[in-house]
């Protein structure tokens, strides 16, 4: 395949990305048995950023090589000749390149359809209003369902059923708004988004999937212990709180097709957690915001090491002519 | 394609049943009933205006009474069909059904960006919510017990 000068980049652009991305996914990949024990031994917030910085290694990495190494040695070092044949190696990981691109962005989209018509139908079968104390906006859905949800990227909104609105006590009410409103703060929702916009290690592979399901262990973990805030009594709330509305989801069996795998950290897990003292306590330790992302912070640090190294853009350009050819 | 729950009205009260499914054809009869408020099947194939065959509309309006959409009386030999559902009604349950379709669903559905208070609400193991009250009663009394903070 013959391309010109800018086509040239856009392949090597994919081309690099897909196999730095893979090479360090594959790498995370195999370590991820490694993360998970390590982040049992975590707070449940460290856990959570802990796992969710892992998840974006591979992406952070790819991105960094692209942005300071491979575009600028290219613009550097690359003569603005005419054209050049682009070899089948180069060919092959810049299409595999784009179309993880291409799957990621299309998952995010389909997420961000379905979320925009839920809501939607929230909004048809409910009536907005603002519970007390609570800064938040809520939609009241006329349903019987238990639903008790925070929607929204960056303005959230409380979605819940009327149902858990009368069942549940005002102290047990607040704790779980506590919770949602925990998820806010840690801006969950977005989170989610990300993991979907980045691309998996193969187009079509879902290898990192363990450390997003560890994730969301982790953040309701999280969001569990900030509602609580060292208060054991508050704790007895939220648990309380989760057996009523899991009582609640019992009585619509016919209604609701969705088994209650657990996946061995849902409902039990939290309620045990909440009982115990100690945990409750541990909502009050929380790491700094760099702390919590300092894999990334050191991945950055390392790229721009490396851009600094002299010959570094030198090397870098003889790289990306092999890969061309 | 619209989709909603059909209400069974027992008592007086509304119950979502079965997810049910609506053609063009059926929603444009449905539209007819609400706007005039009852009518026979001359009535309703007057008001299409589609060149359809009067079987084509009498087995139509049968299949919404099946469904428990309509409601009909005879009069005069002939069936006058009438909603079961006001159009707010409707569009009330449609949402409810599309809110229960979102939350039930197997695992793509549920890839919405929300942060769910209990994740998966379906069936849950009613042995197992027996223990875990039992193990929240025993530390609540602990906690009374000590008058911890």
């Amino acid at each position: 395949m013959i391309t010109d000068y800018f086509s040239r980049l856009v392949c090597l652009c994919f081309a690099s990305f897909f196999l730095v991305h893979a090479g360090a996914g594959v790498a995370i990949a195999l370590l991820i048995p490694a993360a998970l024990r390590r982040a049992e031994k975590m707070p449940a917030r460290s856990a959570a950023a802990f796992l969710f910085s892992l998840r974006l290694l591979p992406f952070v990495m790819a991105s960094c090589v692209i942005a300071a190494l491979c575009v600028p040695s290219y613009l550097l070092l690359e003569p603005r000749s005419g054209t050049e044949p682009l070899g089948g190696l180069c060919a092959t990981a810049a299409v595999l390149g784009l179309l993880s691109w291409l799957i990621a962005a299309a998952r995010a989209v389909v997420a961000l359809g379905r979320t925009l018509a839920f809501e939607r139908s929230c909004r048809r079968s409910g009536s907005e209003t603002r519970l007390a104390g609570r800064t938040v906006p809520a939609l009241v859905v006329e349903s019987r369902l238990p639903l008790l949800a925070l929607s929204g990227l960056i303005r959230a909104r409380l979605l819940l059923s009327r149902q858990v609105l009368e069942a549940l006590q005002p102290e047990e009410l607040d704790a779980a708004l506590r919770h949602e409103e925990a998820h806010q703060s840690s801006r969950d929702n977005l989170k989610r988004l990300v993991c979907l916009l980045i691309p998996e290690v193969l187009p079509l592979g879902r290898c990192l999937a363990p450390l997003e399901r560890s994730w969301a262990k982790y953040s309701e973990w999280a969001a569990d212990d900030q509602a609580s805030r060292g208060d054991s009594h508050r704790a007895l709330w939220l648990a309380s709180a989760l057996l009523r509305v899991a009582r609640m989801g019992s009585a619509f069996e016919s209604e609701l097709c969705a088994t209650f795998t657990a996946c061995g950290w849902g409902l039990e897990a939290r309620v045990e957690r909440l009982l115990r003292t100690e945990t409750a306590r541990e909502g009050m330790r929380e790491p700094g915001r760099f702390a919590q992302h300092r894999e990334l912070l050191l991945i950055g640090a390392f790229t721009a090491t490396i851009v600094l190294l002299p010959g570094a853009m030198a090397c870098v350009h003889r790289l990306l002519e092999r890969l061309i050819q | 394609m619209l989709r909603f729950f059909a209400n069974r009205h027992t008592d007086g009260t509304v119950i979502l049943g079965k997810a049910v499914s609506l053609g063009r054809l059926e929603s444009a009869v449905m539209e007819i009933l609400w706007a005039d408020g009852e009518g026979r099947v001359q009535d309703v194939l007057s008001a299409l205006d589609r060149g359809l065959a009067y079987t084509t509309v009498m087995t139509t309006l049968d299949r919404l009474f099946k469904k428990g959409l309509l409601d009909r009386a005879k009069q005069d030999r002939a069936f006058v069909y009438r909603a079961r559902l006001t159009r707010a009604e409707w569009e009330r349950h449609r949402a409810s059904g599309l809110v229960a379709e979102f939350l039930s669903g197997p695992g793509p559905s549920r890839e919405l960006l929300l942060s769910c208070f209990l994740d998966a609400v379906g069936t849950h193991d009613a042995p197992l919510l027996d223990e875990l009250e039992k193990e929240f009663r025993k530390r609540r009394r602990e906690l009374l017990k000590r008058g911890a903070p």
